[in-house]
């Protein structure tokens, strides 16, 4: 890995979902999970969604912003935006 | 507290923002002039190879109105760069779109990376530059501490999916904002939709760029690919909300708890 490793500043925790019949049936945290590329397992984590501000609560304040493909017009509104104004 | 040196430019279609973190404020003339620089060199990458653009270079190679050889040497680098990213994913990543010739793939990451370096060149060992998402990271933003990259969760606006801690590295996103509305798969011609977002973090965003809008065109099947690409880790986040990553992601990255 040519990206020097990163320090993780908080937990990491994901929630494994059990899937029967397109429905979720079951949520289980789990443990700094590894995929296996060769696992045939079906499994899914629920990606959860946290604003900056909580982020920073939990010490893992962002100092940039990796997304898709952003507009001029997007980009007003985008936290990328609130941290170039934000000029130490 | 550092000093920062600002500056977002509107350019490419896009946003790009350069974050120098300086040592001291004497550096930060030359810096100025370096992000100048980048700028200049953004804007003329815009020139040659907008494809929104009639008179680029590339929309007039694309209507075979001049030849490769009248073209920047540029032109002929980046062609044979997707040539290389196209056999490197099976075809999966491809330099034509709608029968013209279209560049645009590589040449938003590749340009970005050359930005950096030329504010490297000029002195600086601590700056990010972001464009439009795609990131090229050197040095740290403080002393002792890596930049934390907030990966935006393509479903949540304003917020975040993952966090990424990077040093010398960077990080690409692809997801559906791109090319206006979709990526295509080349093998059936039809949108990608299995996949909201895809991330890749490496070294150099030439290829993390790239290769991130290959595996968003590969869908689910990206994840065994760039698992089998040494220097390269991937975080994706599919239509429905659910994810995946490599076995290395974690290494650099996490997700937030919930």
């Amino acid at each position: 890995m040519p990206a020097s490793e990163g320090d993780r500043t908080f937990g990491l925790v994901q929630v494994r979902l059990t899937i029967t019949n397109g429905k979720i049936t079951a949520a289980t945290a789990v443990d700094y999970p590894q995929n296996d590329p060769h696992s045939a397992e079906i499994s899914a984590y629920a990606i959860p969604a946290l604003s900056s501000e909580v982020l920073a609560k939990q010490g893992a304040g962002i100092d940039v912003v990796s997304g898709a493909t952003i507009t001029s017009d997007a980009y007003a509104r985008s936290v990328q935006a609130a941290l170039d104004a934000a000029k130490a | 507290v550092v000093a920062r040196l600002v500056h977002v430019e509107h350019v490419m279609g896009t946003v790009v923002s350069f974050d120098i973190r300086l040592d001291d404020e004497s550096r930060r003339a030359a810096m100025s002039a370096a992000v100048a620089e980048a700028v200049t060199w953004l804007h003329r990458v815009d020139a040659v190879f907008s494809t929104y653009r009639a008179d680029s270079q590339i929309s007039r190679l694309s209507r075979a109105e001049i030849a490769l050889d009248e073209c920047d040497a540029d032109v002929a680098d980046v062609l044979a760069l997707c040539a290389r990213v196209g056999t490197a994913s099976r075809g999966y990543f491809s330099s034509t779109y709608a029968g013209h010739l279209d560049p645009t793939g590589v040449v938003k990451g590749w340009s970005v990376q050359r930005a950096s370096e030329l504010l490297s060149a000029a002195g600086s060992r601590n700056h990010s530059v972001n464009g439009g998402g795609d990131l090229q990271l050197v040095g740290e933003p403080e002393p002792g501490r890596c930049w934390q990259v907030g990966i935006a969760h393509p479903l949540h606006r304003n917020m975040f999916a993952s966090v990424v801690g990077v040093r010398d590295g960077a990080v690409a996103t692809s997801g559906t904002a791109e090319r206006g509305a979709h990526v295509l798969d080349p093998f059936t011609g039809r949108p990608a939709v299995q996949l909201a977002s895809v991330t890749v973090v490496s070294a150099e965003l030439t290829l993390a760029d790239a290769y991130a809008t290959a595996a968003f065109a590969m869908g689910h099947a990206g994840r065994d690919w760039l698992e089998s690409l040494d220097g390269f880790e991937g975080f994706a986040v599919a239509a429905d909300g659910s994810g995946w990553w490599t076995s290395g992601y974690p290494k650099v990255g996490s997700l937030p708890v919930p």
